[in-house]
């Protein structure tokens, strides 16, 4: 009896200490699939609150973009993923992702118009970002003031654009178009025509953000076609680089959420992206994130210092050029073929 | 009458194949069954058997970064042969000490990653890097040379980064050459140079031949290297494969690159092995 006393009291003992891993295991998972440099933020802003409110676990998926993509296209497993627009729009045309409608969000109609139904009935953009020129200032006597200027002659070798298969490259090719007074869809041969005149002002096409900011900092070139989420680095590795202020605008980017078609917990995906567009989870990304976190949300108020570096107010966010991801992806393969012609020979 | 082999002769027969067979079925898991799922992949277009690699021919840019990456990793090849067999020449004529410290710092860059390395390249060949500024400062140029993100830098990035492997693969062939050839070489009347050509050379060709392959399919098959200190204009068989297959998502396109640069890697192994072993059963029989 003695024995069977202290076997049985080992077993509460065991099971007692095993009780919270159970429920743990009991709990819920939610997945979001992100980029990962920016969960210092996420976790204690927006995945701690979530979790408490629907006691639920929170796992996030990181790396890159199409890396992402791909695996929550084909392997499933993932309940919001956060993305560029160019691959949020390449997901939408693999049909990968579901359609969201905005009335079952408590705070779509907080949304700028240009934030609500970026790429059709799927997901909201949760972030407005630049794509425009930075350059060292005291290289040029004379300022860039439109894209035009990038042909400059005096920029000879001069220029990190970013390749064709960024979320970027296909968007010079825009504007090659515009400073020959034609539209590139319409027209590419006289697009690619311009393109080809770049040329010799090019020393780099880059491939990613970090890429850029190490071109710029070690003097490799002064002028740089980037996003605002790259300008932090680039500023700090050379504080004499600011923005060119652009007649015909920046580019307006942005990243969207989606949810897969194949996500497991849809509901709550949508609870997460409506809390992720709230007014107090927007203002958080926009002071905590800085550059590229623009807040969708019109109600956000933030100090003149605090937006100084972003995507803010009505008038900034609507006088930007949009970027259209569906009319480039569907020239996409032309486009690239004829880039390659230019830049890969 | 035959003789009857007991159960235990018998298990014992299969024991070397139960010891390999973990070992097997892991590598028949994560290396053979992908490697035949991808080149399986690369026939399957409905539009026939040989279509992808009929369209991939087909495009004029993909022969040129085909033919490109062939000729960088030559001359990476040539590049990584010269300076590795000076290398190794020195290690293996080296006192027992030195030979140690000079194999470790040979070895040391195989250390650092492949980024860093890439990176310090640029460092050294950039507008204001070491060798522009030097130049500049002896007053021999007065602007600085364009030498990063040319083809010339990718191969000397992918020198540096291979070079340790030749140095590796001649170091052993060098040494077990015995002393007493160079003695008769030279009782015979054979200059340092002579014995250099006619005794040293041929007995580290298989050597070379190893430290060549691997140093041909590595540059074939690295994508950093001329990612960074290439770009665009300097695309190569294995940037391409990685936009195709992770930013494009041309799957057939990826898995046909895949499949030419392993077939190339194959040719090269088969080929340039079946060289060195006729070598050396030549020199068996001289």
């Amino acid at each position: 009896m003695p024995h069977m006393s202290i076997f049985a009291r080992a077993t509460a003992v065991a099971a007692l200490v095993s009780l919270p891993a159970f429920v743990a295991q009991a709990q819920d998972t939610f997945v979001v699939s992100n980029w990962g440099y920016s969960n210092d933020f996420y976790e204690p802003f927006i995945f701690e609150p979530f979790e408490k409110a629907h006691n639920v676990k929170v796992v996030t998926e990181t790396g890159g973009a199409p890396e992402r993509l791909n695996k929550a296209r084909i392997r499933g497993g993932v309940d919001v993923i956060l993305l560029t627009d160019k691959f949020s729009q390449i997901g939408i045309n693999q049909g990968a992702f579901e359609e969201i409608d905005g009335s079952k969000l408590s705070n779509f109609d907080e949304l700028y118009d240009a934030a609500k139904n970026p790429q059709g009935d799927y997901g909201p953009a949760y972030t407005f970002g630049r794509y425009g020129i930075v350059y060292d200032k005291t290289r040029t006597d004379t300022p860039i003031t439109s894209w035009c200027d990038l042909w400059r002659p005096d920029f000879e070798k001069s220029i990190a654009m970013p390749a064709f298969n960024t979320t970027g490259g296909p968007l010079t090719v825009m504007m090659a178009a515009k400073c020959v007074g034609t539209d590139a869809f319409e027209d590419p041969d006289a697009a690619f025509a311009k393109m080809e005149e770049l040329k010799p002002n090019i020393v780099k096409t880059f491939s990613s953000g970090s890429e850029l900011t190490n071109l710029l900092s070690t003097g490799e070139a002064f002028i740089g076609l980037a996003q605002d989420y790259a300008f932090p680095a680039i500023q700090a590795a050379n504080p004499n680089i600011g923005w060119a202020e652009l007649k015909e605008g920046d580019f307006r980017m942005m990243n969207t959420y989606n949810i897969p078609k194949n996500a497991k917990n849809k509901e709550l995906a949508l609870a997460f992206i409506d809390f992720s567009l709230s007014r107090q989870a927007q203002k958080d990304a926009a002071v905590e994130l800085v550059s590229g976190s623009g807040p969708v949300n019109k109600t956000v108020e933030l100090t003149p210092e605090q937006a100084s570096s972003l995507v803010y107010g009505e008038e900034a966010v609507m006088s930007m050029q949009p970027t259209p991801y569906d009319k480039l992806l569907k020239v996409n393969d032309d486009w690239e073929s004829r880039w390659n012609a230019v830049f890969g020979r | 009458m035959s003789q009857r082999v007991s159960p235990i002769k018998r298990i014992c027969a299969l024991g070397p194949w139960l010891l390999v067979f973990p070992a097997t079925a892991v590598l028949l898991f994560v290396l053979v069954l992908p490697v035949a799922g991808t080149l399986a992949e690369s026939f399957s277009n409905p539009a026939g058997l040989f279509a992808n690699y009929r369209e991939f021919f087909a495009d004029a840019y993909n022969r040129t970064v085909m033919i490109r990456s062939f000729r960088i990793a030559f001359f990476s090849t040539m590049v990584a042969l010269v300076l590795g067999f000076a290398g190794a020449y020195m290690i293996a004529n080296a006192s027992l000490g030195l030979k140690r410290v000079l194999l470790i710092l040979s070895v040391f860059p195989l250390l650092t990653s492949v980024v860093v390395r890439s990176f310090s390249f640029m460092a050294i060949l950039g507008r204001n890097g070491v060798v522009n500024t030097a130049l500049m400062k002896m007053g021999l140029i007065s602007e600085p040379l364009e030498m990063l993100f040319t083809q010339g830098a990718v191969i000397a990035g992918l020198a540096y980064l291979f070079t340790p492997l030749m140095i590796l693969s001649l170091v052993g062939v060098l040494e077990n050459i015995e002393d007493d050839l160079y003695l008769a070489a030279g009782s015979l009347g054979a200059s340092p140079v002579a014995v250099f050509f006619q005794v040293t050379l041929p007995l580290a060709v298989p050597g070379m031949m190893v430290g060549s392959i691997l140093v041909f399919t590595g540059s074939l098959a690295t994508f950093v290297t001329p990612t960074l200190l290439g770009g665009e204009p300097q695309m190569t068989l294995a940037t391409l494969l990685y936009q195709k297959a992770m930013i494009s998502f041309d799957w057939g396109v990826a898995n046909t690159i895949a499949a030419i640069m392993m077939g190339t890697a194959i040719f090269c192994v088969v080929v340039v092995g079946s060289l060195a072993g006729r070598l050396a059963a030549r020199r068996t029989v001289q």
